[in-house]
């Protein structure tokens, strides 16, 4: 009994059953009020020209840190994955070592959360606009350098080799032979890089380092709904411009889609893509200069408090399994619940065709929305707790894959779908056996990735208490106890490690099988 | 509204399908008995694919009215599918679904009888095992194929494949656009007798066919020229100054 495709991907729904169970003791009703307001409010958001002058100031120093961060990691990236592609240490020295090497090193800043980076900072630095943009581009570079070194090393090399038999010296080669290949696929994941960056600004002004985030944790906590809304729909403005942008240049310069793996002919417009690239110097130096980042400010050092021998018996015993546990079970759930639901949801839709636009409206909000302050909303009306963090962080990534979903639903050959309409299957069934099942195996195979990046983000959702090493890591940072943060940012490591190599088996598999 | 003592499978009566410049289908009046086996002629662009699409359904005409077995299209969601269901079609890309088992193919011919439960029961479990077999047999495949992934077949057995999921259908009208068009003479004949021997009343088959010389089996032929109907007899009168009328010149293959 093997479940085909297009039903293993409906599975991961399954998580619904013992969520419905589980949910109802954790109401506590409180707040129902308080929820219908807010969700009022969605369609009166206050029209006040102060309060719109302010949202917009933070709405301007949010996408202003974000650009900053992205363009951060974009030259560390660039930068740290030639260091670690085995192709340019080979041409370069004949061993690939200290590629290897490399690439273990930067592990680590990856394992690590924008979020823990970013509370780090600003212990160590203080409240500074650079905090957040470091904080972004720390993280981000080294995911843009295992990418790019991935992309590298997957180049065929028999350019390289001609052009080294010809007598080109190793750089010259390198540069010539690669990177022309490498521009349309450091361009596309860098574009998707930039929708995360904003994400994630948001994301570091809800925990305090500035921008719309902070505006908009500051009136949900006072229960300021319509100014709440107004920003909202500012920031989904701004998320939905961008994402148009980013994929009107990725079509107009023929670069792949986020995770086809099919390379099409490099784009004919490189000089233009160049010039876009450079374009980006002066326009983050500008950026910059207006969010009042200040390099050299990074080096005043704070003393730290609380800082001595550590105390680490306490550390040792703090509840470890639970804390794995927890933190697991979140990420089990969350990316479940996530995975599962979007093709469930689309499905359900399938026959009204304005439902599928309500669908897209839900998951932009869910993209942009960030998880800390549905969780807040949610305390609301029930009890905190892993499944409450766990219903935050899934809607959030349920907007990310849902577009992917869609997207790549639109993309796929409609023809299987057409023909079972026409044989009189209903719409339902039409889409689940004629489009899920060629898309069942990409789909997957981005949802175990999607698993890794949500075990990484569950910290983010840790304010809501007793979710594990998140929660514990906000509270140990908020009580200075550094012996204890430093066990829990290595554990988080870790495990994030440790999920990572699995998720990577799990999307191999994926497509090998396709 | 019946045509004659039994009720036409199919009527087409003034179709007109408009298209860039001229319309794709001009005044387009066809009619198939129960037990009818009728070849489609014409050369490419005539509008043969257009009248195809118009049976089955997928294109409602600007003009003209189309009956399913005496009956209009169904203003109902339900009543309409369910007149879908009547309907077979053998795509000329047969459109099978590549991640599923060739059982799983067969019963998706079944969805739209089947509801929720079996649809989902049939991606988990081999269901309807003998009838699939018996729709295998006929196509004259082995049903040890059933569990095989459609992707493990061979350009042959994908094509019985097909035929045997339009089986699986039980349609009254069997449509196929240009199913021979990529095989080799033999086995296009061999697949083409098979599927004529599907066609008897109360089903009525219709085939659009670019090769004269497979018009054998067939009760009558229709040709179309620039979206109109130029030729509507039995085959037998089928000359080679129609077919060169029809193909404008020396038509492909030979004459009968």
């Amino acid at each position: 009994m093997k479940p085909a495709p297009p039903l293993l991907m409906l599975l991961p729904a399954l998580v619904l059953v013992p969520l419905a169970v589980l949910l109802p003791p954790l109401v506590h009703g409180g707040g129902w009020e308080l929820i219908g307001t807010f969700a009022l409010a969605a369609v009166t958001p206050s029209l006040d020209p102060v309060v719109l002058a302010s949202l917009l100031k933070g709405l301007a120093v949010t996408v202003g840190m974000a650009l900053l961060g992205w363009a951060g990691s974009l030259v560390l990236g660039l930068l740290l994955g030639v260091c670690s592609s085995r192709t340019v240490w080979r041409t370069l020295t004949g061993s690939t070592m200290l590629a290897e090497l490399i690439r273990r090193l930067l592990a680590l800043p990856r394992a690590i959360h924008e979020l823990i980076w970013g509370l780090l900072l600003l212990q160590l630095v203080g409240l500074q606009p650079a905090v957040a943009v470091l904080a972004i581009a720390l993280p981000f570079g080294a995911l843009v350098a295992r990418v790019l070194s991935d992309l590298l090393d997957a180049l065929p090399t028999t350019g390289l080799e001609a052009l080294r038999a010809a007598g080109a010296p190793a750089p010259a080669a390198l540069l010539t032979a690669l990177g022309p290949a490498l521009l349309p696929g450091v361009l596309s994941y860098g574009g998707y890089r930039l929708e995360c960056a904003l994400r994630s600004a948001t994301l570091l002004g809800v925990f305090g380092l500035g921008g719309l985030g902070t505006d908009l944790k500051l009136t949900l906590q006072s229960l300021q709904f319509h100014e709440l809304w107004s920003g909202l729909w500012l920031l989904l403005a701004v998320m939905l411009a961008l994402e148009a942008g980013i994929s009107l240049l990725r079509r107009r310069w023929l670069v792949p889609g986020r995770f086809v793996l099919a390379r099409r002919g490099v784009g004919e417009r490189s000089r233009e893509m160049l010039l876009a690239l450079a374009a980006l110097v002066p326009l983050s130096v500008l950026v910059g200069r207006s969010l009042g980042v200040d390099p050299a400010a990074l080096l005043n050092w704070q003393p730290l408090p609380g800082l001595g021998g550590g105390d680490w018996a306490a550390t040792w015993a703090l509840p470890w399994p639970r804390l794995v546990g927890g933190t697991l079970l979140l990420t089990a759930l969350a990316a479940s619940l996530a995975v599962g639901l979007a093709p469930l949801l689309l499905l359900v839709v399938a026959p009204v065709g304005w439902a599928r636009q309500g669908l897209r409206l839900l998951w932009a909000l869910g993209r942009l929305w960030p998880p800390p302050l549905t969780a807040l909303l949610l305390l609301f009306v029930l009890e905190p707790g892993v499944i409450t963090a766990a219903l935050a962080l899934g809607f959030h990534n349920l907007g990310v894959l849902g577009r992917l979903l869609l997207e790549s639903a639109d993309a796929t050959d409609p023809a299987a779908e057409e023909a079972l309409a026409c044989a009189g299957s209903g719409p339902r069934l039409a889409l689940l056996y004629g489009r899920f099942s060629a898309l069942a195996r990409p789909y997957l195979a981005y949802g175990a990735y999607r698993a890794d990046v949500i075990l990484r983000e569950s910290v983010v959702v840790g304010l809501v208490g007793a979710t594990g090493l998140g929660s514990q890591l906000l509270e140990s940072l908020s009580s200075f106890a550094w012996d204890q943060l430093l066990a829990l940012v290595a554990a988080y490591a870790l495990l994030t490690l440790a999920g990572e190599d699995l998720s990577d088996r799990a999307r191999h598999r994926w497509l090998r099988a396709a | 509204m019946a045509a004659g003592p039994a009720t036409a499978v199919l009527a087409l009566r003034g179709v007109r399908v408009a298209g860039r410049g001229r319309p794709r289908l001009e005044d387009v009046d066809l009619s198939l008995a129960p037990g009818e086996r009728v070849a489609l002629l014409g050369a490419s662009g005539a509008g043969k694919s257009t009248l195809l699409a118009v049976a089955n359904g997928l294109l409602a005409p600007a003009a003209g009215t189309v009956l399913w077995e005496g009956q209009p299209p169904a203003r109902s969601r339900r009543g309409r599918r369910r007149q879908q269901a009547r309907i077979g079609t053998l795509w000329q890309d047969l459109r099978l679904i590549e991640e599923l088992t060739v059982q799983q193919n067969l019963n998706a011919a079944r969805l739209a009888r089947w509801g929720w439960p079996r649809a989902v029961l049939n991606l988990l479990l081999p269901l309807d095992t003998e009838a699939c077999a018996a729709a295998l047999r006929a196509m004259d495949l082995d049903p040890a194929l059933l569990e095989q992934p459609v992707t493990a077949l061979s350009g042959g057995q994908r094509q019985r494949v097909a035929m045997a999921r339009l089986l699986r259908q039980e349609p009254t009208l069997l449509l196929a656009d240009e199913p021979l068009a990529s095989l080799d003479p033999r086995l296009a004949g061999e697949l083409l007798a098979l599927l004529l021997a599907q066609a008897e009343a109360p089903r009525a088959l219709l085939l659009s066919l670019h090769r004269p010389d497979l018009l054998e089996g067939f009760d009558r032929a229709v040709g179309l020229k620039d979206g109109r109907v130029l030729f509507d007899g039995p085959v037998g009168q089928v000359t080679p100054d129609l077919l060169a009328d029809l193909y404008g010149g020396t038509p492909p293959g030979a004459a009968p």
